[in-house]
This record gives structure tokens, C-alpha cells and sequence, in this order.
């Protein structure tokens, strides 16, 4: 599976892009509450829409949203698929992909697994 | 005004009550402002924040694992998704309230479905925010008045009536008001004097007053002097007059009666010896769940049901499933119409809002693995509406089912108090049981409400008529031979006792503070009516 950044720039405005990413998730229970909240805390963060598709799926959820991210059951070994269209998209997907590779933060902030 | 004014009034609920007035005026503008304020989208917004900061508040001061806690149950609160959810399912005619609850339960139905224990655990975080915010919505409560107060007012909300503390004793004494309206039958089951009809007399906040409800009098400046004889009841000895029987009486001829009782509010129950009677023959749910948030709530009512359950120790248990609309408004429910001729009341109400009856179905449910539950459903008028009832206990029953969440389903039996319902009873082949409301099929039959000045003697002038009416709706449900009892307020009353028994009626549910006449007026009586030699 690709883990390279591909940037596709569809505005003429360096602002207003569309970027889309794949990145696998290493984490060892995979994406339950914690590493969600980090993950759409930081997904909020960005002023564009943040989409995230799994395992190939065709259905894009809000990346913002908590709820969605739990119930998409992104497990240790799923491929994450993460989309941003608008203001500050290129930025946005690179601090996302960028987090799922330092495992969400999670040994440098709590130093366990659960 | 005079030294000691006398007034004449109604008796509602007999008793003496001396002790400072409470002025009670604003019931329009409370009443129209609150339902608007629960059923708008700002007023979600607006609890979802409070829920926030008391979060924030709370994440100060708790270590780092709590701290993950509830910084996940803030970015759920936070989630935009879950707005956008609430705010469709608005759109499509839910109120709020439900609409939320809705929302949140449906995730944490997901949640708890997950093969990953991590994941599954989180449900309950979710579950707490759904009660964190439903508690915000509830917004103010209604403002209590001092304890041992005499309630003066045009009329008295029954919500206001629940929300006070009764312990200290007090009275209420109203300018207009019913003797038979829900008020007066709450005043009555807690043994609290009341008198209506009073009409406008003037007195102040914390005048002393004396309220005779046994002679239908007010004095409107009483002094001390008559202060002994008005010292709070002891609303509990009634208990201690009844033999443990478990509310099996024999009538002179050696006849069974079962007397069960209704119960508006769980904490009535504290002063009954459940071995005094055979369980409860109602309980008017919506009195208990008085406010919308707690109709949104499935844990609140389970709460309520298991208490019921417990102290029934294995009795029947009768829920009556919410009987609001009409005269007797959910505070919060914007959706139906207010007043006493709507008709979109009792099961009309809950089949046209599932959501309401959904939720207190998985509430019944969950709780029916306590004890011996039973589901009453109130003023239906066609067999049809007991079976989609009975639809929507058995799909939240499987829902229960794919969560792993025990469910008997339980007997479900329906109130005979529509006319068109009574003279049809053999139709209803599906109602596990019936149970005869006589107020409300008195003031059908009558064509009268029950709030109305010449309530009460219309409605005394009806029974005879209701006694012809319970004979032939009594020979229809024979026709079937399901259980049949009569829970209305004549049920209580001694002096018809007589004339029921001679219908053929064996269970009777009361008030608890009626146990005790209607034990002695049993004993005194054959199985049809007659009185006892030597009586």
C-alpha cells in the first residue's frame, strides 16, 4: 500500500486545494477514543472539510467527527484514506497523516497502549 | 377585610391544614414559555455548552485518566455530526429533546455492539452525556415554596404539586380548580387538605390561613388559636390499620377481592407495607416522568420502574405508559396541542411519537427482568392500537436483543375509559387485561371536563349512568375471561362499593389512603352487594 503524500492541486489558489493521502494505521488497538480525540481535535483544527475512508471503502466520513471515526472500527493494519478540500487542505492532511505515523501521540503522552 | 373572614369552598381532599400562604400566580406565562424553550435548537446548542463547561470544569481537577474521559465525551459533545443528526431528525417533526436522546442512543446502541472491548466501553461515557445534557435542558425547575405552606391560587400545576415537599404538611386552597382534576387526586393520595372553588379572596405572602377541608371552609386570617388541630398528619398510619394479607380481603360470603393500589409518585410507597396489598394496580407513569427530558431518558425510568419493582417484591406491577396530551400537558412537549378537547392524548399521542413510546418501552423492558411487570395502556379506543403498540415493544426488543440486554416482554393490558372502547370489549382480543378508569370514562360519558366549575356534580349526577355503562362493558370482557380490575377514583369510594361488587368487579386498586375504609366496607358486604346479616 502507497504512503506517499500525492497532492492534487485543483484551484488556482495555492489556499483552496484538494489533497488526498493513505496512510496505515500501526497503532495496536487502532483507533479507539483516545487516538480519536486527538485525531479529530487536530482534524477540527484546520478551517477545510476532512474526509477519511477505510480499507478502500467509497464511503467518506467526517473526519471532525468523533462518532464517526469510533464506528468506522479503524483497526491496527487498516488503511486510512484522508481527503481535504479547502483552506489549508495541504496542510491538514500532512499534520493528519503525520499523527497517524507517530501513532497519535500516544507513547509520547501517556507511555501505554490501552 | 374582615378580622377572620370565612370563605366557603369545595372539598377536593379532606383534612385541616393551618400555616402561612404561598401565593401561587403565574401559571400562564410559566406554562407557555417552557415548552418553547425545551423544543428549540438553541435551547440543545445552548445545554450542550453548559454540559461543556461543567466537563471542563470537572477535567480540572481529576487525574490523567479521568481526563481522557471526559475530553472524549467533550469532543463528542463537540461533534459536528451529531448536531446535524439531531437537527434532520427535528426537521422531520421530533421534538429536541427526543431528538437528541434519539441521536446519542443510536451511537451508543453501535458502541455497544463492537467487538472491542475498548470500544464497547466508551458506551457508557456516552450514555452519561445523554443524561448530562438532557438534565441541562431540563433548564429551571419550577421554584419550590417553603414547606408547611398553604398553596393559594387560581389553579395548581401537577408538575408543581411532584416538585413540592409535602412532609411538613400545608394545604391548598385554590380560586377556581377541580375536585376531580389531577391535582386533587395527587392531593388526595397523599392525604394533603385541599378545598377548590374558593373564588378571589385577597391575602398576602406568609398571611396565616386555615383550610378545612372536611367542612369545605377557608378562614383567611386565622389566628394561632386553632394551630393544634391543624398540626401536620401523619400520613402513614393508615398503613398500620391494614392486616397483612397481601390484599386478599374475603367478602362475608367467603368471596376473594383483591385490593391493589395506585401510585402516582415512588416515594408514596415509603409509607405502605407492600404485604398489605396485592401490588400495585397502577401507576401513573406520567406523573413520575413529568418532564420531557425524563420521557427522552431510559435510564430515569428505569430507575423509577425498578423502584416499583423492589418493593412490589414480586407482585404485579401495572405501568401505565405515558397519558399526556389533553388536559394533561408533558412540561417541554411543545408538539400537541394544549387543553382538556385535543385529540391527540394517551396512546393517540404515543403512536403518533414513537419516539416517546419507544423510549419507555425499552425502559419497561429492561426494567420487567425485576419483578413482575405489567404494561397498561391509557384511553384506547380501537383494538388496533394495542397491537401497534405491541409492534413497537416486540422491534425494541430485538434492538434490546442485538445488545446483549435482557427483555421479558411483558403482559400488556389496556385502560377501559373511552366509551367506544367499553361497549366494544370483546374486540379487543389482543389486551392481556383491562382495567376500568372510571373518571375519564365518567366524563366522557358526561361530556364534561373534568376541570370545569359544575365538574363535580355533573359528574356525581353521571354515575348511575356509569354504573349501567360498567355492566354491560363487565358482561363483554367475561366474554373473553381476561383479568379485569377498576382503578378509577369510585374504586376508593365505600359508598359505591356495593353497586361494583354486585357487577361483578373482584380487584379493585385504590389510593393507599382508601385501603383501609375500603378493607372494612368488603367484610361487610356478600359477593353481590348485599349487606351482611347482622350488619
Amino acid at each position: 500500500m502507497s504512503s506517499e503524500l500525492r497532492i492534487e492541486t485543483t484551484e488556482a489558489t495555492r489556499l483552496h486545494v484538494s489533497c488526498q493521502t493513505e496512510v496505515e494505521v500501526k497503532h495496536v488497538v487502532g483507533l479507539h477514543a483516545r487516538p480519536a480525540v486527538t485525531f479529530t481535535r487536530l482534524a477540527k483544527s484546520f478551517p477545510c472539510s476532512i474526509e477519511v475512508a477505510v480499507n478502500g471503502s467509497d464511503v467518506w466520513l467526517n473526519g471532525k467527527s468523533i462518532i464517526k471515526i469510533m464506528s468506522a472500527r479503524i483497526r491496527k493494519g487498516s488503511v486510512l484514506r484522508i481527503r481535504a478540500d479547502g483552506i489549508l487542505a495541504e496542510e491538514a492532511i500532512k499534520a493528519l497523516k503525520e499523527l497517524v505515523e507517530r501513532n497519535f501521540d500516544e507513547d509520547k503522552n501517556h507511555g501505554r497502549t490501552g | 377585610m374582615a378580622e377572620r373572614d370565612s370563605l366557603k369552598a369545595t372539598s377536593a381532599s379532606s383534612g385541616v391544614a393551618y400555616g402561612p400562604v404561598h401565593l401561587g400566580e403565574l401559571p400562564d406565562a410559566a406554562l407557555s414559555s417552557r415548552p418553547q424553550s425545551a423544543s428549540g435548537y438553541q435551547a440543545l446548542m445552548d445545554a450542550i455548552e453548559t454540559s461543556v463547561d461543567e466537563l471542563e470544569a470537572l477535567a480540572g481537577r481529576s487525574d490523567a485518566e479521568s481526563r481522557d474521559i471526559i475530553d472524549f465525551q467533550i469532543e463528542v459533545l463537540r461533534d459536528p455530526t451529531i448536531a446535524e443528526t439531531a437537527e434532520a431528525r427535528m426537521n422531520a417533526g421530533e421534538n429536541i429533546v427526543f431528538a437528541w436522546a434519539g441521536t446519542l442512543d443510536d451511537y451508543i446502541g453501535e458502541l455497544e455492539t463492537a467487538d472491542e472491548e475498548q470500544v464497547r466501553a466508551r458506551a457508557v461515557d456516552i450514555l452519561d452525556i445523554k443524561n448530562r445534557v438532557l438534565c441541562a435542558l431540563t433548564g429551571t425547575p419550577i421554584a419550590d415554596f417553603p414547606a408547611g405552606s398553604i398553596f393559594v391560587g387560581r389553579d395548581m400545576e401537577p408538575s408543581r404539586f411532584l416538585a413540592h415537599d409535602w412532609s411538613g404538611g400545608g394545604g391548598i386552597a385554590l380560586f377556581n380548580g377541580s375536585a376531580i382534576g389531577h391535582v386533587a387526586l395527587l392531593a388526595r393520595a397523599k392525604s394533603i387538605p385541599m378545598v377548590v372553588n374558593a373564588g378571589r379572596f385577597a391575602v398576602s405572602e406568609g398571611d396565616y390561613i386555615r383550610v378545612d377541608a372536611d367542612s369545605g371552609a377557608v378562614a383567611v386570617h386565622a389566628d394561632g388559636a386553632r394551630v393544634e388541630s391543624a398540626s401536620p398528619q401523619s400520613i402513614s398510619t393508615f398503613t398500620h390499620a391494614s392486616p397483612c394479607d397481601n390484599g386478599e380481603v374475603r367478602t362475608a360470603d367467603g368471596t376473594r377481592i383483591l385490593l391493589s393500589i395506585n401510585v402516582n409518585d415512588p416515594a408514596e410507597l415509603d409509607s405502605v407495607e407492600p404485604v398489605t396489598t396485592a401490588g400495585i394496580g397502577l401507576m401513573r407513569s406520567e406523573f413520575a416522568v413529568s418532564s420531557v427530558a425524563d420521557a427522552a431518558s431510559e435510564e430515569k425510568q428505569i430507575v423509577i420502574y425498578r423502584r416499583l419493582l423492589k418493593w412490589a417484591a414480586g407482585k404485579p406491577v401495572i405501568v401505565r405508559m405515558l397519558d399526556i396530551g389533553g388536559d394533561k400537558p408533558l412540561a417541554g412537549l411543545g408538539v400537541p396541542p394544549a387543553g382538556p378537547t385535543t385529540d391527540l392524548r394517551g396512546i393517540r399521542l404515543l403512536l403518533a411519537h414513537p419516539e416517546i413510546a419507544r423510549v419507555q418501552a425499552r425502559a419497561l423492558l429492561r426494567a420487567a427482568v425485576h419483578g413482575d411487570l405489567r404494561v397498561m395502556l391509557p384511553m384506547v379506543t380501537f383494538p388496533s392500537e394495542i397491537n401497534e403498540m405491541r409492534s413497537i415493544f416486540h422491534e425494541e426488543a430485538v434492538r434490546l436483543a442485538t445488545r446483549g440486554i435482557p427483555h421479558p416482554i411483558p403482559a400488556i393490558g389496556m385502560m377501559v375509559e373511552v366509551p367506544a372502547a367499553a361497549v366494544m370489549l370483546d374486540t379487543f382480543e389482543t389486551a392481556d387485561f383491562f382495567s376500568f378508569g372510571t373518571n375519564d370514562l365518567t366524563q366522557h360519558l358526561a361530556a364534561s371536563s373534568r376541570d370545569g366549575a359544575n365538574s363535580t356534580v355533573v359528574h356525581r349526577a353521571t354515575i348511575p349512568a356509569l354504573f349501567r355503562f360498567l355492566e354491560g362493558a363487565m358482561r363483554l370482557a367475561a366474554k373473553g375471561g381476561k383479568p379485569v380490575s377498576i382503578c378509577g377514583d369510585i374504586a376508593g369510594d365505600p359508598q359505591w362499593l356495593a353497586g361494583l361488587l354486585a357487577i361483578g368487579l373482584r380487584h379493585f386498586s385504590v389510593a393507599p389512603v382508601q385501603l383501609p375504609a375500603i378493607r372494612s366496607a368488603i367484610v361487610g358486604l356478600r359477593a353481590d352487594g348485599t349487606k351482611a346479616a347482622g350488619e
